[in-house]
Formats: C-alpha cells, structure tokens, sequence
C-alpha cells in the first residue's frame, strides 16, 4: 500500500469513528437535554410540542418547586447527610490510613486486611439487623444514623485510597520533623496530610457521589418527610405531582444540578475519583 | 562544649546486626567524618545518635551526660539530610522555623533567629518562596539554615551533597568547611565519597560492615592504613594490591616471590618480622610508582589502556597477579598499548598485608 | 545528673506505651464505626437466618428451615427462582450490550480523536446522576402516550413500534437493560481507556508498523493486556446485576410488573424482609436467609471469576 492511500484508508477509519462517537454523545445528551429543556416549558407544551424549544423560559414550573415543595427541604438534607459523612470519613479515614501506611507494628497487615475486607461486605443485604441496630441506637428517623452507614460504608475505600497516597511520602519528612521537635499528632495534621490533599478530594468524590444519590438506606430508616433526603424525596414528589410533567422535569432538572455541575468543572478530578476504586 | 561519647554500641535489626560493639569519642568542635560503603552501617550510627533509631545496647554520652533515652528533638542535636527533607507545602521561611513554632518561641524571637540563620547562608532573598522553586544548592542550604535556626551542639549530616552535581559538590564543600570554621560547633558527617572525608574532615572515622576500622586524621589514614580495607579505600584511584611469598630472610634483606613471578628485595631490612614461607600482601598506591630506572623494587606489566588527560596519566597493566595495576603519574607520558613496562616503588611508599589484612610495621 | 540503667528502661517502656496510645487512638474511631455498622450487623444476618422470627422478636433456632422455604418451598420458590433467572438475564445483557458497547468506545477514544476529552465527560455525564433521576426520567420517556420515545417513533413514522415499553412483560426487562446500559456505559468506558492506555505506546506501534489491521491489533494486542480491567469490569457487572433494585423499583415497582416479569433478587428480598413490617409476620428470618444466599452467589462468582480471569491476566503478562 502507497503512503497516500494508508492515509486515506486511515482518515476514513478516523471520520467513521468520530461519526460513531459524535452519534453515541448526542444519544448520551440527548436525554439529557430533553429533561432539562422540559422543565421550562408548562406540561401541556410538552404534550403538544416535545421537541421543539420552549416558547419562553419559563421558570413557573421551578418556583413550584422551590416554593411549594418540599423539594428544597429535601435537598438540604442531603447536602447535610452528605457532607457531614464525607467529613467524618475523611477525619477517620485518614486516621486509619496514617496508622496503616507510617507505622510499622505487630498487626499491621491485620489491621490492613480488616479495613479491606469490608470493601467486600454488601452491606445492603445486612439491612435487616442493620435496622433493629438503629432502632436500638436511637437512629432510626434521624440524619445521624445515615451519616454513620454512609461512613462505615465508604471507609474501607477511603482507608484503601489514602493508605496508598501516605505510603508514598518519604520517611525523611518524618524524621525531620521529628528532630524538630513535632508530636506525631503535629506530624499528622501539620506535614503528612497538606501532602496528600489531592487524595483527600479523590477520596471524598468517590464516596460523595454514590452517598447523594443513594435512595436504598433512606427509603428504609428514613419515615418522616421533613427528613428524607433528596433522592428519596423526589418518589414522594413525584407521587404527588404524578401528571404535572412540566413540574417533575423540573424537579429532576434541579436534582440534578448539583451533580453536573461539580461534575463538569471538576471533570478530571471526578472522573479519577469514581474509578478510583477499580483501578487500583 | 560538645562532646560526643559513644559507648559499645549495637544495633540489630531482628537477627541482624548492624552495627557490633562500637566505641568511638568525638572532641569538641571536630568535624568528624564517617565514610564507608553502602551499607557499612554509617547512617545507622547518624540515625542512633540522632535519635531516629533505638539502641540494641549501648550508651550515648553528650558531654558526660546520657542521651540515648531521650527523644530526638530532645538531645541538643540538629540533622541534615540527604534528600533535604524540606516541607514542600512551606516556604523556606516556614521551613525554617517550624522547629521554633512547635516549641511555641515567640514570634520576634523566631524572626531574628531565622534572619540569621538566613544571612550566614545567603537565602535572604528565598525566604518566601516554596522548595519546588529553588534550585538543588539553595535547597540544601535551607536544610542546613533550618538546623542552625536551632541553635544545637551537634550538626549531624547524612550524606547531604550526594544529590548535587559535581560542580556545585566541590563548592559546598568548602562552603561548609567555611561553616564550621564560622559556627566552631560539632559536626559529624557521613558520606560514602572518600574525596569528601579527606578534604572536609578533622578525624575520620571509616566504617565497614558494622565495625570501625580506623580513626585518625586523614593524612594519617592515607599514610598508616591499619588493613587492606582502609588502605583500599582511601585513595583515589585505589591502592594496587598483590600477593606474595616470602622466599628468604638474610643479611642482604628479604627477598620475596610474587604471584607473577616477579621478585621483590628489600634490602638491609630487617623489620619486618616475618618468616619464610609466609603469605604477604604488598600494597602501592597508584601515584607512587616510578619509571626511572635503576629502581630497586619493579613489577612488571603489559599495558593495556593508557588515559592522557594532558595534566596526567593513568596507565593500566596486566601483569598476571590478582588485580590489574594502575599507574598515576603526573604529566604527559607517551606510552602505548601493547608496551611491555616495569614500574618501580620505594620500599617506604609499600605497605605491607598479612593474611588477614592487617598492616604490618616496616 | 547520672541517668540509671533503671530510668532509661523506664523512658524507654514509656515511649512504647505512648506509641500504643497514639495508635490505639487513630484506629479506635474508624474500627469503632466499621464493626457497629458492617461487621456487626452482617455477622448478625448470618446469625438471624438461622431462627424463626415473630415480627422483630426473634424466636427459636430452626436450622436451615429459613432457607429451605425460599429454596424448595413451592409457593415461594418460583419468586426465588424467577428473580434469580431475571438477575442473570440482565447481567448476561448488560456485558454484552453496556460493556461491549463501552468497549468500543474505549477503543475508539485510545486512537486520540479530536474532541476526545470532551467525549470522555459526555459519557461519563450520565454515570453521575443519581438512579432515582434516570429511573424517573426515562420512565416519563417511556411512558406509551406522554413520553418522548413514543412521540418520535411516530413522528418518523414506526407507530407499530411506540409500544407501552414498561407495561409489556415482553418488553419490560429489555427496556430496563437498556436504560441502565445507557446510564452506565461510560463507567466501564473509561475503565478500558485507562487500561489501554496503560499499555505501551511502541508495542501498538510496532504492530501497526508491521503491517496489523486496527481489528488485529484491537484482539491480538489491545484485548489480552486489557485484562486485569476486563476482571474488575466483569465482576463489578455482576455485582451491580444482583444488587439490581432502584432502578426496577422506580421504573417497574416493587412487585416487579408487569407480572414479576422485573422482579429481582433485590426487590424480593425488600418484600420479604419488610413488606411484612406492617403485617407483622415471621419473615425476617426467611429474609436474613435470602440475604445470605443471595450474597453466597455473589461472593461465590467473585471469587471463581477473580480466579478464572486473574490466570488469564497472569498469561497475557
């Protein structure tokens, strides 16, 4: 084969993949799109026009939502839930991460496989004692023992990823530090940790995302509305507004939104966050 | 004052042991070097006085007074390390002060203590920017800025210019030798670079597999090595060595066979003590050996490479012993490959070996 | 001031005993959380299958009883094993349709299109949103008069073809793989990029220099030293495949309409377990038996598959 025509062979191949791809992305956004753009249009728009673009934007269907809903309080939950595990977790986490990865004593490797193994345990199944634990614990209804599930579900992860990044930083810090005169708490908290920041964001991405949109543990442990958390939330708004579909394209329109939009300026970070766990 | 005493210490590392029964005093003010190979046990000493490492047994005397059950911020010692071991996320101000900031200093006093350290190394200018963005010479120095800032009785260095290219090694060199002349404190370095501990120190101390093999002052290891080991190791390029026999003890002198065949007289010598039949090591180091002739003592070799660096040549012989031989000798030699030479010695410039590498008195 | 051998054995017992403390400290906390909300309330799911249950009192201990009435009893058998056949359809689909697809993908974006980086993010987009959100939205999609799908089918003219996607028990399942297949594709995706990225640069190269076709490089070259990705892509699959629950249970229900015909494992297991809170019967026991079996087949395919693949990674090299 000439060196033109292996060309051409290749920036046809080139052409037909950025068509497969170009199709695949408009399927992928598509949705997408037709969610969003439908929350601004009133539902009977909808039933006559699907596809076209709304005739005004029309952010009546949002106001409902935001005033006459309980969708915000729904929100605020999760951002509470979310946030205050991803806090504990990262505080404990990396506790355990540090004590793993810096020292060496009889049981390390025990402590190791402890935190791991519960990577493989699908918590979900253990619902039922889970349950009659919370009840016993007080938690049932409240915040707080999600936040603990949250937690303890997303530590073995943690532990994994940050053991990993603390290993790496270099004995000499320590020992410098050490002649310093630092406390090993002052070591923790003052030199070892700033050093792996960019595990710790990781590390909270790949556990924010899956604890915000988790809807299994609230459905259960979770009974009164003004504590449901936002994906649980929205079955309960989606009942009542089961034919207003101007209204519930705007309640998942702005369910969304947080996600994407952490999602899409952090893309890189989030990307390597959530597959963080399979790769290794 | 500061006087370091280290008394019969060992270290193991589960069944290993690292360093064996080690007795070794540091005066005050010297600037004593530990150099040895990899391994040999030179930075587990450093670490054991620093405090980084427990002691198997032992004691550690500063002064007179124990040390080795205190912490190591604790025992009036600063460290500097190989690697630099700067806080990247600090500045070099930050770096330098944290040791102040933990013992809760005040802040003036911090300030004045670090703009001095600062000025003695010229890293005013620095004090603001982070270590990523300094060069390898300035970073070294904000470590060694950060164990003047504490002002301690001992400097301890762990192999700090390894890291840095050959140019900038000469020149912390001799800037550190400065230092100590400067600052008139302890210093105890550890290097693997025999260059270094020959131009730097006031004593050495060389260190193989765990023992001490001999201290002295430089000049005193390259003239009067105890054993093969130092002989071999101070010196660069290392001393030849080559093996012998010894043929006949008369009143001419002795007479010896080497391993090649080639035969050695020391003339109306009657040290050393030895008997026929024994085993002798000769040592020469490669600047020593001569070309004029007439000399009394030759080995003969075929050449093999000869390096002209214009300034000096180094010549490389086979001559059937153990080790080939190299030849230092100042100035331009036109010698070529193949060329068949006997290069000669003084009895004073050998050094001689018995079976077990211990020096013998001439 | 002399120090006595006494007193450095002291320091010396005494720092040891700080080192104890401080890590006792770091790791209480984090051990605390893990043993009081995992470990213990899963070795207790072992322990409470073993008895009968009178609502949240447990009563005596039955042996096996619990799990031989999901496994042999016939009047719940049939949901055990109906369940348990739609887990493996999907799973068998979903490594076909999603991870294929998300395979071609991969390979498509390891040649460096222009505009790859922004693919990548497209793809992945979906990943992110919350179940809930896709359940929903797609239902609203799919819905026969009201929804978009059907609304462009017969706007280009396939009115045979705008069925009543979720409401058939024909059509039920297959709408619901596809929907996750679509929500997901781009985990995967990124995964086998990552991976085919890891490989170097001159082996791929050299192939194509020697003459390779992209197919020949893709299977003889690109596909073995994929594998340690493919292992984790297809275990993660299976283990998604059996935790199956919100999706079927915002789009189908929790009785797995039309006609159990999208019942799973997991929407099985709630029913059982809880669909009984308010009724007050004795199927916490038979639930915490379900739960254990359901995760037996889990844990057993993890490992068999781990093993299977793991040699097949150790000979690609």
């Amino acid at each position: 084969m000439s060196g033109i025509e292996k060309t051409n062979t290749v920036r046809l191949e080139n052409a037909l993949i950025q068509i497969f791809l170009a199709t695949a992305a408009l399927f992928m956004l598509y949705p997408i799109f037709m969610m969003v753009l439908s929350g601004f249009k009133t539902t009977p728009e909808i039933f006559m026009s699907p596809f076209s673009f709304p005739e005004r934007l029309n952010t009546e269907n949002f106001q409902v939502i935001w005033n006459k809903t309980d969708v915000p309080r729904y929100f605020l939950n999760s951002v509470i839930v979310t946030l205050s595990s991803i806090i504990l977790l990262l505080v404990t986490g990396t506790m355990a991460a540090y004590a793993i990865a810096r020292y060496k004593f009889r049981g390390t490797l025990m402590v190791s496989l402890f935190f791991l193994s519960g990577l493989m345990l699908p918590i979900r199944l253990a619902i039922i004692p889970l349950f009659i634990q919370l009840k016993y614990l007080g938690l049932i209804d409240n915040l707080l023992g999600l936040i603990f599930i949250y937690t303890a579900m997303s530590l073995p992860a943690t532990v994994f990823i940050l053991t990993g990044f603390l290993r790496s930083l270099p004995k000499e810090l320590e020992d410098s530090a050490r002649m310093d005169g630092a406390s090993e708490l002052r070591i923790m908290i003052d030199i070892m940790v700033p050093l792996i920041s960019p595990a710790l964001v990781i590390a909270g991405i790949y556990s924010a995302v899956p604890i915000w949109n988790d809807f299994f543990f609230p459905l259960i442990f979770i009974q009164s509305p003004e504590w449901k958390t936002l994906a649980q939330g929205l079955t309960s708004f989606f009942g009542e507004y089961s034919i207003n579909y101007g209204v519930l394209y705007a309640g998942l329109s702005l369910a969304s939104l947080p996600m994407i939009l952490i999602f899409i300026i952090q893309s890189r970070r989030f990307i390597a966050g959530m597959t963080a766990g399979a790769l290794k | 004052m500061a006087q370091i005493n280290m008394l019969d210490i060992t270290k193991r590392f589960g069944d290993l042991e690292v360093i064996s029964s080690t007795t070794l005093e540091i005066n005050d003010g010297e600037f004593a070097v530990f150099v040895g190979p990899s391994g040999c046990g030179k930075s587990t000493l450093l670490r054991l006085l620093a405090g980084l490492d427990e002691l198997t047994s032992g004691e550690i005397r500063l002064n007179n007074q124990r040390i080795d059950h205190l912490a190591p911020a604790k025992r009036g010692l600063a460290m500097v390390f190989q690697s630099y071991a700067l806080y990247p996320h600090m500045s070099v101000y930050q770096n330098m002060s944290y040791s102040l900031k933990v013992a809760k200093e005040p802040k003036n006093v911090i300030d004045e203590k670090v703009k001095k350290a600062a000025d003695i190394l010229q890293l005013g200018e620095y004090l603001d920017r982070k270590p990523k963005e300094l060069s390898g010479g300035q970073r070294q120095r904000v470590a060694i800025g950060r164990a003047i800032v504490r002002e301690p009785k001992v400097f301890l260095f762990d192999e700090p210019l390894s890291n840095l290219d050959a140019k900038l090694r000469v020149q912390m060199r001799i800037e550190l030798t400065k230092l100590h002349k400067a600052l008139k404190t302890t210093m105890i370095y550890v290097t693997h670079d025999q260059v270094e501990a020959m131009t730097m120190a006031d004593k050495i101390v060389v260190i193989n597999e765990g023992r001490i093999e001999q201290v002295g002052a430089p000049l005193e290891l390259y003239k009067k090595p105890k054993n093969k080991f130092v002989a071999g190791f101070i010196g660069s390029p290392a001393m030849n060595f080559f093996s012998g026999k010894v043929n006949k003890v008369s009143s001419t002198g002795i007479h010896f066979i080497l391993e090649n065949s080639d035969t050695l007289l020391f003339k109306k010598c009657q040290k050393p003590e030895v008997s026929v039949g024994e085993n002798i090591q000769f040592g020469v180091r490669p600047e020593h050996f001569i070309f004029m002739k007439n000399q009394t003592q030759t080995i003969n070799g075929k050449v093999y490479a000869v390096e002209r660096l214009g300034g000096e040549t180094y010549i490389y012989l086979n001559s059937k012993t153990d080790n080939d031989i190299i030849v230092h000798c100042s100035g331009d030699r036109e010698i070529k490959v193949g060329e068949n030479l006997d290069v000669g010695f003084s009895i004073k410039d050998c050094h001689l070996f018995n079976s077990n590498g211990w020096a013998i008195d001439k | 001031m002399h120090i006595t051998d006494r007193d450095y054995q002291r320091a010396k017992i005494f720092r040891k005993l700080k080192k104890f403390l401080w890590l006792s400290f770091l790791l209480f906390p984090p051990a605390l959380i893990l043993i009081t909300f995992i470990f213990l309330p899963m070795a207790s799911a072992l322990w409470y299958s073993v008895y009968e249950w009178n609502g949240l009192i447990r009563g005596e201990f039955i042996g096996l009883d619990n799990f031989r009435k999901v496994l042999l009893d016939p009047e719940r058998n049939w949901f055990f094993f109906n369940a348990l056949k739609n887990n493996i359809l999907v799973f068998v689909s979903l490594m076909v349709i999603q991870n294929g697809t998300a395979l071609i993908i991969a390979l498509f974006l390891a040649r460096e299109p222009k505009g790859a980086r922004i693919y990548q993010v497209v793809f992945f987009l979906p990943v992110i949103l919350s179940t809930v959100i896709i359940g929903f939205q797609w239902k609203m999609f799919l819905n026969p008069v009201f929804g978009l799908v059907n609304k462009l089918l017969n706007t280009i003219g396939l009115n045979e073809w705008a069925l009543p996607w979720l409401g058939l028990p024909e059509t039920a399942l297959p709408t619901m793989i596809l929907v996750n297949a679509w929500a997901w594709v781009g985990f995967p995706a990124i995964v086998f990029l990552a991976a085919i990225h890891r490989i170097p640069r001159d082996l791929i190269e050299a192939a194509r220099l020697d003459g390779g076709s992209e197919w020949q490089i893709a299977k003889d070259i690109i596909w073995p030293l994929m594998a340690p990705a493919v292992t984790i892509i297809v275990v993660l699959t299976f283990i998604g495949s059996f935790n199956w629950f919100e999706l079927p249970y915002i789009m189908a229900g929790l009785e797995g309409s039309p006609a159990y015909s999208t019942d799973m494992l997991g929407l099985l297991f709630y029913r059982t377990a809880f669909g009984s809170i308010s009724a007050g019967g004795t199927e916490f026991g038979v639930g915490s038996a379900l739960a254990v079996i359901i995760f037996l087949l889990i844990f057993l395919f993890s490992i068999i598959a781990t093993k299977i693949l793991t040699a097949r990674e150790v000979e690609m090299g």
